[in-house]
């Protein structure tokens, strides 16, 4: 679809609205159409909620940590572990239990969010910007440039990006590598997240602005004289807004659970910043006494990943509702 | 030597030197037939009643039968010149007999292959030791044992193909030991079939005589073993022969591998035909050891405990500690001695260089809580020095509580008034830390390690230290970090170290002498180097008698803790697990593990 496009819809509801008196018959905007669908669906809607709610958990977890009287993350509490130093399960002023340093799941679980979204999120922003920019003027310009870009598109997906981020974290865990400048943690497991994935996004789009530049009103506007910037950015992109928008959503569950896995395998989030990853990791040896450790943080990762899952594919049948059941 | 499970410590620094002076009676280096009191070295205040490892009901044990093993980690070196590994010497002590070793519940070595103590001349510089008879290699050797064998074995531990890591640490005292590269050493004689002397070129003779339980004495037959040898690095593990009462399954060509040991899959081991029980203090009861390498050790410890005829011998994953004390407490043998557990500060640069904030870390740092980290009470006791029990010299340095009269070792709980105390010593009259450095903190990645190193993270910094908190897997941390004085890490939270034989000189020495001190594979972590200190040393080195180096070594310990400089925090108890119908019979000496010389089927 081209969005601007409008369909003509009844206004009234019912199949039958458009009979009605007067026969108000309304032009909708794309982004009526697109709410007028997303909300039908049901299961995008408790997605969406539940992400909202997310984002204030995490933008005020120092809140809502104090609000449900928990202490803080890394607050340290030895007496909360048995006699073999077992940590305790859930209590009423631990409601998902501590963990072998007697600090509270519940409180490192809601400050935990924080990191997941903060990788999902900005990664794939910084993703999905270049591969937006390098896949346009790939699919733009074609010929040599489009070589050029391709191929390096294809050199960056070659790289192993797991073994890299471990790489990564095994030479520049103490003292950083290029002078300190990269060091393990958030903005590393950014660049790396974003490294790993803007070739899709680039890919993607190359192919589409490739088609949308044969476009009848490209055309057009490139006899009116147009500049090649403006029919790349004012033409083109705003047609692929839909797929952007989807591609995007869909990429932000892939790489909260990369976040995870690099501090699962100990070079993500540095102890103590609490993480998902993190805490199912440490987890591990210890969950046939203490399942509560792995319980709570993994079913935040499952329950936040699915969210943005089921959100992403509810954008996409929204916005293309060619591809809807 | 490292604990288990880290990588052997490689080659010490020479600078060991360990003079001793000889008292050449029989009170030295052995005492046949009794074993060492270990409970005068402080080991039953650790180990609570019921979990004690038994030797002498075993002396009964039942004859026959194959024992499984399942063990996670593969064996560094087989070869008794190469070994230094706690896991390799479960193998190393069942299939070869050096001159001298440790009955299991003992840390005082007993005559093995030598037919009684070693007799040190009166001016400290010769020892000789006579062998038994009738000690035969296995096959595809079969001959007897001779003091030759025993000359080549300590010989090729200076070939760089065979490359001992201690050799030098120990030995260097004979005549030709640091020059020596392969070929014969000078010092080394062998007047007669059954008799080795050494000759010292320094009066050393009691610390030569007591290194004798090292198994680089086992005997090894040059005219089989030497075209192994030749090879680099060698592979006579690959076919080596016992002395021991049992052997690695070889072929008729005497191959072990692939048959008695599949590298990263399984060793066996079987009985030694040429073995008698007329020469040996081990009763040998199994016929059998199948050691299975590989899995995990949450796994494997939940085997063992709901198995039958199967034992491990590695670090009990905590909640297996948890699983056996409430439901198989018979299964759980805790064996004291299994060495000391410190955090180090750099002594030499940063701000740990200030004595005071030593002291201030020292008293605010929650110990106990160290401890509970690491399983608890059963596995973990409060280290108020650095000599553990078991090595004497524990109850001279103040057994349990320490030296008296230092506040800041005073409250294992850690006492922030006291801290602030020595904060404003310092020159930090807020009684927090207002200087621009950033801490760097190393520790390993791996429970319990991880869980004291933010401990310690978290203690430094309610102090004001601004740190940086990094966790590496724990050989890296050793061998990147904590071994490298240049990388200048201001603080390795959880570093230990275990002797290599009863003398509180093997703690000490090489941990806190500023001769020590090299530039990789470094064990003065915090490079430690105290003139006072470094002379204490040097003069206890040459105290005579046990007794007299305990009180020695035991002042010493005393001053280390005055200096503050590491803080040590826990006296490790090495749990083991066992079947339900394995008599299992520990290693005292060896971080507790199973010795199947010993351990029987019920």
């Amino acid at each position: 679809m081209t969005a601007g496009a409008a369909e003509i819809l009844p206004s009234g509801g019912g199949a039958l609205g458009f009979l009605d008196a007067g026969g108000d018959i309304a032009a909708r905007s794309p982004l009526q159409l697109f709410w007028r669908r997303l909300r039908q669906d049901r299961i995008a809607l408790i997605s969406f909620a539940f992400i909202v709610l997310l984002i204030v958990v995490a933008v005020a977890a120092p809140l809502v940590v104090s609000v449900f009287g928990l202490p803080g993350p890394n607050v340290q509490n030895l007496t909360l572990t048995n006699s073999f130093g077992s940590p305790l399960g859930p209590t009423l002023a631990h409601p998902f239990g501590v963990d072998p340093l007697g600090e509270d799941v519940a409180s490192r679980v809601i400050y935990g969010t924080r990191v997941s979204l903060e990788v999902g999120v900005i990664g794939t922003v910084i993703s999905t910007v270049i591969g937006v920019l390098v896949g346009t003027l790939a699919g733009f310009y074609r010929g040599w440039v489009d070589t050029l870009l391709s191929r390096f598109m294809d050199v960056v997906l070659s790289i192993p990006i797991l073994l890299l981020g471990l790489g990564l974290g095994a030479a520049c865990s103490v003292r950083g590598c290029v002078k300190g400048l990269i060091q393990p943690g958030l903005s590393t497991i950014i660049f790396i997240i974003s490294l790993a994935t803007w070739p899709y996004v680039g890919r993607i789009i190359r192919g589409l602005v490739l088609s949308m530049s044969e476009r009848e009103f490209v055309e057009a506007s490139r006899a009116l004289g147009a500049s090649d910037a403006r029919i790349m950015f004012r033409e083109i992109l705003p047609n692929l807004t839909a797929p952007i928008i989807v591609y995007a959503s869909l990429l932000i569950p892939t790489n909260i659970l990369f976040e995870a896995g690099l501090s699962f395998l100990g070079v993500g989030i540095r102890p103590p910043t609490a993480s998902w990853g993190q805490m199912i990791a440490a987890a591990t040896p210890i969950f046939n006494t203490a399942w509560w450790y792995m319980v709570f943080p993994g079913a935040a990762l499952l329950l936040t990943v699915l969210a943005f899952n089921l959100l992403g594919d509810g954008l996409q049948d929204a916005l293309n509702p060619r591809t809807a059941r | 030597m490292r604990s288990h499970k880290t990588i052997a410590a490689g080659v010490l620094a020479a600078a060991l030197a360990s003079t001793l002076a000889a008292c050449g009676s029989s009170s030295s280096s052995s005492s046949s037939g009794t074993t060492a009191s270990a409970s005068s070295n402080g080991a039953s205040s650790v180990v609570p009643a019921g979990y004690q490892s038994t030797v002498n009901e075993s002396l009964a044990g039942k004859r026959g039968g194959t024992l499984q093993v399942l063990q996670e980690s593969d064996f560094e070196h087989l070869d008794p010149g190469i070994s230094y590994f706690a896991l390799d010497y479960t193998v190393v002590f069942a299939t070869q007999r050096p001159l001298y070793s440790n009955e299991p519940n003992s840390t005082a070595p007993t005559p093995d292959i030598a037919s009684g103590s070693p007799e040190v001349s009166a001016n400290n510089e010769t020892v000789t030791v006579h062998l038994k008879e009738g000690i035969h290699f296995s096959p595809p050797v079969n001959r007897e044992v001779t003091s030759a064998d025993v000359a080549y074995a300590i010989e090729r531990g200076a070939n760089p193909n065979v490359a001992n890591p201690y050799l030098t640490t120990y030995f260097d005292s004979i005549e030709g030991v640091p020059q020596a590269k392969g070929g014969p050493i000078k010092g080394i004689e062998t007047p007669n079939k059954h008799e080795i002397v050494f000759h010292l070129t320094e009066p050393k003779g009691f610390f030569v005589a007591e290194a004798l339980v090292l198994p680089l004495t086992a005997p090894v037959p040059k005219e089989y073993a030497e075209k192994f040898d030749n090879n680099k690095p060698s592979n006579y593990a690959d076919y080596e022969v016992a002395t021991g009462p049992y052997m690695l399954e070889n072929n008729a060509q005497g191959k072990v591998l692939g048959i008695g040991y599949v590298p990263g899959k399984s060793a066996t081991l079987v009985r030694n035909p040429n073995w008698s029980d007329k020469t040996d203090f081990r009763p040998a009861y199994l016929n059998e050891i199948d050691i299975k390498i590989g899995g995990s050790q949450p796994v494997i410890d939940r085997q063992v405990l709901e198995g039958t005829n199967v034992v491990q011998n590695e670090p009990v994953a905590q909640p297996a500690v948890q699983l056996a004390a409430e439901h198989y407490k018979s299964q759980m043998v805790l064996s004291p001695g299994g060495g000391n557990r410190y955090v180090s500060l750099d002594n030499k640069v940063g701000p740990f260089s200030n004595i005071d904030l030593r002291k201030a870390v020292w008293a605010e740092l929650d110990r106990a809580a160290l401890d509970r980290a690491r399983g608890g009470d059963l596995v973990a006791t409060v280290a108020s020095h650095f000599i553990y029990p078991t090595i004497p010299g524990f109850e001279q340095a103040g057994s349990l509580t320490g030296p008296k009269g230092l506040d800041y070792n005073e409250h294992p709980e850690g006492d922030m008034t006291i801290a602030e105390k020595y904060m404003k010593l310092a020159g930090y009259s807020s009684g927090k830390y207002t200087g621009s450095s950033t801490i760097q903190v190393v520790g390993a990645s791996s429970p319990p390690e991880k869980e004291d190193a933010e401990i310690v993270n978290q203690a430094l910094k309610s102090l004001g230290f601004n740190t940086k908190l990094t966790l590496v897997e724990l050989a890296t941390m050793y061998a990147k970090y904590c071994d490298v004085p240049k990388e200048e890490i201001d603080v390795c939270p959880t570093v230990g170290w275990i002797a290599d034989f009863a003398d509180p000189q093997t703690v000490l020495n090489p941990t806190f002498n500023g001769k020590s001190i090299v530039a990789t594979g470094n064990v003065n972590y915090g490079q430690v180097n105290v003139p006072t200190l470094n002379a204490a040393m040097a003069a206890a080195e040459v105290v005579k008698g046990r007794e007299a180096r305990a009180k020695a070594w035991g002042k010493i310990d005393d001053e280390i803790v005055e200096d503050a400089a590491a803080i040590p925090y826990d006296w490790e108890t090495s749990p083991r697990l066992e079947g339900s119908d394995v008599h299992g019979v520990g290693m005292l000496w060896n971080e507790g593990c199973w010795d199947y010389s010993f351990t029987s089927l019920k």
